[in-house]
């Protein structure tokens, strides 16, 4: 079965085989004749773009006369840094950078989608799984920055004779977070992007529009509760107990 | 009420040798019979999701309502409400395309 491939795709694949073969073998896959995915070729693409955006804006950052792209990263930064205050307080700061890049990713990810020629790398439930297990690592790995060894201290609940009924249900509970993450960010792509090719069968003009914008408001919205949830799963995991 | 309920029973108990006394092949019978199921199952995880999104859009009109001050604390707390609810009835939705096969 011919599986179609973006054209950005193609040209990795007629060009830049040997590579993503070597990739291959270093996870000791076997070999393929065509190697690169499409979500793997749209993640890098949009690496790429941030890469260049943010170098791009270093270069014209100015305390006097500040440019375009620096009021759109200012905006970017405040907002993010202003949910930081509202879920942590000041003790947030620390973490804005891992929040401001997953939501700058997400967000990214799914707005290529809608470029026609481009392909959402969200649309695949791989790479959702991969930033929602990139989070839970990352909010774990606070809370045992942020409080040590009494971490654990967090699963037991409010008194220690609840202890093994607790635990069984703070473990299940935080490993329903990356799933619900996960399940939650390609359900919304992979439906919008559905929804807008069944009515594009259906009808014509104005109809498939109308559910396409639904899909970018819904891209929008996407990004930022991943990013909402993240902070919040991060202020839980470092809230001190006093 | 009564006589309403009595009129769906009815109707159910006499579509039901209908939808059994079809073809014989197995196959497409479960392929068919897992698309009805999971239809009324994406039904109802919608029609109950929606209910759900009504209740907290009204609660969260008329907090706005009652205090234009909050107005931005409570549509974030609105927002993220909204897109939790939203996504259980996605979780049925991503069984629905696995098991029916329609959308892929």
């Amino acid at each position: 079965m011919q599986e179609s491939e973006l054209w950005l795709t193609k040209i990795f694949n007629d060009y830049l085989a040997v590579p993503g073969n070597w990739f291959l073998s270093l996870v000791r896959l076997p070999h393929q004749a065509r190697p690169w995915a499409d979500f793997i070729v749209m993640q890098l693409l949009v690496v790429a773009l941030l890469v260049v955006l943010v170098l791009i804006l270093r270069g014209r950052l100015s305390f006097d006369r500040p440019g375009k792209l620096q009021h759109v990263f200012e905006l970017i930064y405040e907002f993010v840094h202003g949910q930081t205050e509202d879920q942590m307080g000041h003790d947030g700061e620390k973490y804005l950078g891992y929040f401001a890049t997953i939501f700058l990713f997400i967000l990214f990810c799914n707005l290529i989608g809608l470029i026609p020629g481009f392909d959402a790398p969200t649309m695949n439930p791989v790479v959702p799984l991969g930033c929602a297990a990139a989070t839970f690592l990352y909010y774990n790995m606070v809370g045992i920055q942020s409080n040590g060894a009494k971490y654990a201290a967090h699963f037991v609940g409010p008194f220690w004779w609840l202890a093994p009924l607790m635990i069984p249900i703070e473990i299940v509970s935080h490993l329903a977070r990356p799933l619900s993450l996960t399940i939650r960010l390609f359900a919304n792509m992979y439906a919008g992007e559905k929804v807008t090719a069944v009515f594009l069968s259906l009808t014509y003009f104005v109809v498939p529009a109308v559910f396409m914008g639904l899909h970018l408001f819904v891209a929008l919205m996407q990004a930022y509760i991943f990013m909402l949830l993240t902070m919040i799963y991060v202020a839980g995991a470092s809230a001190h107990e006093h | 009420m009564t006589k309403k309920l009595i009129l769906l029973t009815v109707l159910l108990l006499v579509i039901c040798p209908m939808l059994f006394a079809q073809s014989a092949d197995v196959a497409a019978q479960t392929k068919s019979n897992a698309a009805i199921g999971a239809a009324i199952g994406m039904a109802i995880a919608s029609g109950l999701c929606g209910l759900g999104q009504g209740k907290a859009v009204a609660g969260a009109t008329e907090a706005m309502a009652r205090n234009p001050g909050a107005i931005g604390a409570i549509r974030t707390m609105l927002i993220l409400g909204l897109v939790l609810i939203e996504s259980l009835a996605l979780y049925t939705l991503v069984i629905v395309v696995r098991s029916s096969g329609l959308l892929g």
